[in-house]
């Protein structure tokens, strides 16, 4: 885990990680969340709309975000204000994904970060994309 | 920057911020005249001052700000420097 405090900071700074999205996670966030859309649970129903596969919910690749703040950027010491995330193409079951950001902002006044994040498939495509304001407590 | 045009420039901001365009301000405005005025709004709000005006307040000045009157205050000193 990263342990950037605030004054470690710089704008530019950068951090990225990896993940593979598995069948398994894809089950556990539909027992967490309740959301039993048949888009991202049954293959059919999603292929007869167009998609390759069933869609991975885009709020599980969200919660890639938190783990952006809390554990790489700025790691220990974050506390997440808000994110605004776009999802700019489908993810499916198997897809690995490499989450970055980059400090845009620095508010020394209320010790807050404004950090652009992208995720890409191991295509390079971009699937998502937005903005997290964090703060960092130390 | 007159005082005028600061309070018309922070009436956007603040609508923005809020989600809310009945919102009017005075000198004597503080968070206990504004419902969703918290703690993260409060940064919200400071972040895109900051922004808008294209200036940086210290930790120092966020905490002195007492009301809108003395926000507009440091806006002005700072915008004079």
């Amino acid at each position: 885990m990263k342990e950037y405090r605030f004054e470690e900071i710089s704008l530019g700074l950068s951090e990225s990680f990896q993940v593979e999205i598995t069948r398994e996670m894809m089950d556990k966030f539909r027992d967490i969340s309740g959301d039993v859309n048949p888009l991202h649970n049954d293959t059919e129903f999603a292929k007869a709309r167009g998609y390759e596969d069933r869609v991975v919910y885009g709020m599980l690749i969200a919660s890639q975000i938190s783990t952006l703040g809390g554990v790489y950027l700025p790691g220990k010491y974050c506390l997440i204000h808000g994110v605004e995330i776009d999802f700019a193409r489908p993810v499916y079951i198997g897809d690995k994904l490499t989450i970055s950001g980059t400090v845009k902002e620095i508010h020394e006044s209320v010790r807050r970060l404004t950090i652009k994040f992208v995720i890409r498939n191991q295509t390079g495509k971009t699937v998502s994309k937005g903005i997290l304001k964090a703060g960092c407590m130390l | 920057m007159s005082r005028e045009e600061v309070f018309e420039r922070l009436h956007e901001i603040f609508w923005d911020v809020f989600d809310d365009e009945d919102i009017r301000l005075t000198d004597a405005t503080t968070s206990d005249d504004i419902e969703d005025w918290d703690s993260l709004e409060h940064i919200n709000l400071v972040v895109e001052i900051e922004n808008q005006f294209g200036m940086k307040f210290t930790m120092g000045e966020v905490h002195e700000m007492k009301n809108v009157g003395e926000m507009v205050d440091i806006i002005i000193e700072r915008a004079t420097k």
